[in-house]
């Protein structure tokens, strides 16, 4: 199953750094390196075994941006899933970019109606703290204004913290099929486990896929601060050699096991009952990854996937 | 799949009479489910409990060259200890000194009897 996904924004808007810390295990600091996009990078990440994100990282310079919309505006913008654009929060051309927004809108209304419309404001680190959520808000009324009929989600994101992942999460969460099916399965799971709350990830990119909650949490952002750091100490691990397999976290208020599950999911369970033994826990995980493997994407015909193409 | 709290309230079944703690371990010592032990580390009594189960085992199979091993029954001084086998896991329970090992042997086999069937299927799986 192929779904396309258009990456467009300004050039130097943060599209091919975010792309590569996400699907390529970049840390933040190795963006530095990468160079302007020269028209459009095509990648197909692998994403759930099954499922593969055609990702359309297109160049933001001007000379592309005025291809894309004439002479190559059917073959961008046809059968997209998820249109993704970007947003400089520093731009100093905040007419120019709501434009190219704009015909992006326009061509996207033509050719893909159904798509899903998602804005970063990127480059949040940039911004006072105390700055950053007035002008989120500002920035995200205007651009909900600005699309109708259509509706876009908004994000505000930076390399340097865990709010890249909440965005992405929220993206590829809407391209998984059968995420409620999933979401039953996990309820049930939690339930017999006694847990507090089960996440499903993601296992080569850890955003979050899905995830039930049984005793609520006051902080929100916990899901993508997790992802973060567990990325992270995935990347560390494979620096020295060493595969990322399972982590036990316990202390006197709980205990949280995160686990490999199925080829293409990483399964954390957090337990708040601490008199629970660690090894039932996982005896548990160990029984429940069979059925979890036969709901993951049922395989459709295989074609050659190309495998990630990164810089 | 185990219901932890459940397999808890099974095992609290057995702590009647003289008999403080009853506790499951998996095949490498580490505790599954326990009852009873208060505040007192049922994970160290577990690796004991698991540990003296491997080495008569293992003696058996050198000397009787025979690995069925059945039930172990320990007096200690202040108690005595019963483990066996139930599934493919251990069944350990310990009382006081008062409790007689009849008494003891013939708890620990209604209640392994009670939980190999369940326990089978989760091992199965």
């Amino acid at each position: 199953m192929k779904k396309k996904v258009l990456l467009m924004g300004k050039s130097g808007s943060g599209k091919t750094s975010m792309r590569s810390i996400i699907f390529a295990n970049y840390i933040a600091r190795d963006t530095r390196r990468l160079g302007a996009t020269i028209d459009v990078e095509h990648s197909h990440v692998r994403f759930l075994g099954n499922l593969v994100l055609n990702l359309w990282d297109c160049g933001g310079q001007e000379a592309f941006m005025e291809n894309y919309f004439a002479s190559q505006r059917d073959n961008i913008f046809r059968n997209v899933e998820v249109l993704i654009y970007v947003f400089d929060v520093e731009s100093r051309e905040l007419e120019k970019d709501i434009h190219y927004y704009q015909s992006c809108l326009e061509a996207i209304l033509q050719n893909s109606p159904e798509a899903k419309v998602f804005c970063l404001i990127h480059k949040m680190d940039l911004v006072q703290d105390d700055q950053r959520e007035i002008i989120f808000q500002e920035r995200q009324e205007d651009l909900k204004r600005l699309s109708k009929p259509l509706e876009c989600t908004c994000f505000a994101t930076s390399i340097w913290d865990e709010t890249l992942y909440k965005a992405w999460s929220s993206i590829v969460y809407q391209l998984i099929p059968n995420v409620s099916q999933l979401e039953e399965n996990l309820s049930n799971f939690a339930t017999i486990l006694d847990a507090d709350e089960v996440l499903l990830f993601e296992k080569a990119t850890f955003l979050v896929i899905s995830y039930t909650e049984r005793i609520q949490h006051r902080d929100v952002h916990r899901f993508e601060k997790i992802s973060n750091i567990i990325k992270q100490f995935k990347l560390s691990c494979s620096k020295i050699g060493a595969s990322f397999e399972s982590m036990e976290v316990r202390n006197s208020s709980f205990a949280a096991f995160i686990e490999t599950f199925t080829s293409n999911m990483v399964v954390m369970v957090v337990m708040s009952d601490t008199s629970i033994p660690s090894a039932a826990t996982q005896l548990n995980i160990k029984s429940a990854r069979k059925h979890f493997e036969k709901l993951e994407i049922p395989m459709g015909p295989q074609r050659g996937m190309g495998a990630m193409t990164a810089k | 799949m185990l219901k932890p709290r459940a397999l808890s309230d099974v095992l609290s079944q057995a702590n009647t009479g003289g008999i403080g703690s009853t506790l499951l371990l998996n095949s490498e010592g580490s505790l599954l489910a326990f009852s009873g032990f208060g505040d007192k580390d049922a994970s160290a009594a577990g690796a004991i409990a698991s540990n003296i189960w491997t080495s008569f085992q293992k003696s058996g199979q050198l000397s009787l060259d025979d690995n069925k091993l059945d039930c172990v029954l320990v007096e200690c001084k202040l108690g005595k200890i019963a483990i066996t086998k139930v599934a493919n896991l251990l069944l350990c329970l310990c009382s006081e000194d008062g409790v007689s090992f009849g008494m003891l042997k013939t708890k620990i086999t209604a209640l392994s009897s009670y939980l190999e069937e369940p326990l089978s299927q989760i091992a199965s799986s």
